[in-house]
Parts: C-alpha cells; sequence; structure tokens
C-alpha cells in the first residue's frame, strides 16, 4: 500500500486524520507555550525548561506530521480554534494540564495506527511517535506521581 | 451586577453547552458514554482541547469519566442539557411561529442564547405562545401581525421607540 496506490478517497482520509493530528501537536506546542508564563510558585524556575522543551518537542511532531503530509502531496491544512486563558498555575495543575494534551495526542497516534499498517513509511512513522508520547506521558505521569519537578526535571535534561 | 457582567459570569458558558450537547448527542448511541475523539470531530475542534475543558465540566459536576476515558453527563449534566434543549426549542418556536424569522435564522439565533436565557424568561416565552394559540381571535391577531406593514411613520414617532427610531438604527447595523 505505497502513497501513490492509495486510492484517492484513502488518501484523502489518512490526510485528514494527518491534519488533525498536526492539529493536536500544533496546539500542545501553544499550551506548553502559554503555560511556561502561567506557572507561579517555588517551582516556576526550576520547571520551566521542561515546557520549553515540551514547545519544542510538539513543534518538531508538527512539523513531521507536514512533512508526511507533503510526501502524500498534499499540503497541511492547520485548523485550531484555540482561547487560552491567563490564570496564573501552580506547577502541579500545569502538569496535569500537560499529561492531559499528550494522553490525547498518544490516543490520537494509536487510534490511527491501524488505517496506516502496511504503508510502510507511515507505520514506523506513526509507531515511532506512539513510543516517543508513551514515553513522555510516563515522564509526566511520574513527575505528577513525585509529586516534585525534580524527576521532571531529570528527563528534560537527559533530552 | 451590570448586566454584561453577569452575562460574562454566567455559569454555563456558550462552549460548556456545547460540550454538553455534544456529549448528549454522541453518547446516546452508547449508552450515554463517548469517546473524547468522538466529541472532538462532533465539535471540530481538537482531543487535547476536549480533554482540557472536560476538566472544567468534572468540577463543576456535570460530567463523569471512567478508566477507559469514556465520557458521559452526570444527573446535573443531563439535567442542564435537557434545560438548553428546551430553551432552544421555545426561543425557535418563538422566532419562527410568532416573528416569523426564516428557520435556519432562527436555528443559528436560538442556538447563540439558548444558554444566556432566564428561566423566567423561557417560561415566560412559552406562555406567550400558548397565549397566542389558545383562542381564535388571538390566532387572528398573529396572522395581522405576520401582515403588519413594517415600515415606519414619516415623523419616525411610535409608542415603541419613545423619541428616535430603533428601526433606523437596525437597518443601519445591517
Amino acid at each position: 500500500m505505497r502513497s501513490d496506490t492509495l486510492r484517492r478517497d484513502e488518501r484523502l482520509d489518512i490526510v485528514d486524520e494527518l491534519n488533525r493530528l498536526m492539529a493536536e501537536e500544533a496546539e500542545a506546542c501553544l499550551r506548553y507555550f502559554q503555560l511556561r508564563y502561567r506557572l507561579r510558585g517555588i517551582d516556576r524556575e526550576a520547571a520551566e525548561p521542561f515546557f520549553a522543551n515540551g514547545l519544542k518537542e510538539t513543534l518538531e511532531h508538527a512539523e513531521a506530521i507536514a512533512n508526511q503530509i507533503r510526501a502524500l502531496g498534499h499540503i497541511p491544512r492547520l485548523r485550531i480554534d484555540l482561547s487560552l486563558s491567563g490564570g496564573p498555575m501552580r506547577l502541579q495543575e500545569a502538569l496535569a494540564e500537560a499529561l492531559d494534551v499528550e494522553q490525547q495526542a498518544l490516543d490520537a497516534y494509536k487510534d490511527f495506527l491501524p488505517r496506516v499498517v502496511g504503508h510502510p513509511v507511515l507505520e514506523e512513522f506513526i509507531r515511532r511517535q506512539i513510543d516517543i508520547e508513551t514515553e513522555h506521558v510516563q515522564e509526566i505521569v511520574d513527575a505528577v506521581r513525585a509529586g516534585s519537578p525534580l524527576k521532571l526535571l531529570d528527563s528534560s535534561n537527559q533530552s | 451586577m451590570e448586566t454584561w457582567k453577569e452575562f460574562e459570569a454566567n455559569e454555563l458558558t456558550h462552549s460548556a453547552a456545547h460540550h454538553l450537547l455534544a456529549i448528549h448527542e454522541v453518547g446516546s448511541k452508547y449508552g450515554g458514554w463517548a469517546r473524547v475523539s468522538d466529541i472532538a470531530r462532533k465539535l471540530d475542534i481538537t482531543r487535547g482541547s476536549v480533554s482540557i475543558n472536560l476538566r472544567a465540566l468534572k468540577k463543576r459536576g456535570w460530567v463523569m469519566t471512567d478508566e477507559h476515558h469514556m465520557v458521559a453527563l452526570s444527573p446535573a449534566g443531563t439535567k442542564s442539557v435537557h434545560v438548553i434543549l428546551a430553551k432552544r426549542a421555545v426561543m425557535k418556536a418563538f422566532l419562527v411561529n410568532v416573528l416569523g424569522v426564516p428557520e435556519p435564522q432562527a436555528e443559528i439565533d436560538s442556538c447563540k442564547v439558548e444558554h444566556l436565557l432566564s428561566d423566567e424568561s423561557g417560561h415566560r416565552l412559552l406562555q406567550f405562545m400558548r397565549f397566542l394559540g389558545s383562542d381564535p381571535s388571538r390566532k387572528k391577531l398573529l396572522t395581522r401581525f405576520r401582515t403588519f406593514d413594517r415600515e415606519c411613520p414619516d415623523n419616525r414617532v411610535c409608542d415603541v421607540c419613545q423619541g428616535r427610531c430603533l428601526m433606523d438604527e437596525l437597518d443601519r447595523a445591517i
């Protein structure tokens, strides 16, 4: 099932789904961007690099998806409807929000995987994304459980 | 509190109302439970956004989730949905049947105000429609209203506008 052998309607469906995944990542990027500035409390300075890293990673993921869309002969169509409130936030609260968003991105990749099985390039790409997101979700879960940004900062420094 | 601030402080926002309605609609096919992905598709927003918005709805006790991340309306959420749908139906019926607004426009306008209309105004609107329909002479009144010439008097003075022509101002807005 190579891209040039995909039926037109199949290819459009896959591109449509890739556009949705790209929107998830691009929106997550904006959330990380803004969460950084909402952080308050003694952990703020120490935790900021984690959110900066999240911003960078989600943007890279959005770009990687955009490249997959281009490889299928289409132009990425980014559609997001977002208004982010500006209230201050504690680290635990910000991490819970980041976890929600990352978990949804992971679920979205998992749901999409069966649609691209047999298409080597896309299948490998989606499997890799699932691995990365699974690891990322676990890091946040660990940090939330530990109740401290230290665990999270360790993982952020390693990447 | 000033009215516009009251409007802003309304605890059921337009977004929250649409999330509740989406959960109701999507969940109705699956015993009340809905997937975040289906809610996102229904609302044409990302799953991440739905998930974040659900946190607020959960905090208010309108929705519940299970261990598989499935979402359902709580009894309070179900009640809110029924109230919203009732107000939308009342408002739409008033716009179409009484005022003669075309149905597509009435659908849009009733959707905009469904969650903002007070219970009291909703009841009074319903009463008014029942009043109009309850007697042949009142039905005649409605028919007369439908053929009422909307042209304003030349001097632009009437009992409704009291000094300034609201029709002119509405036309200017259009």
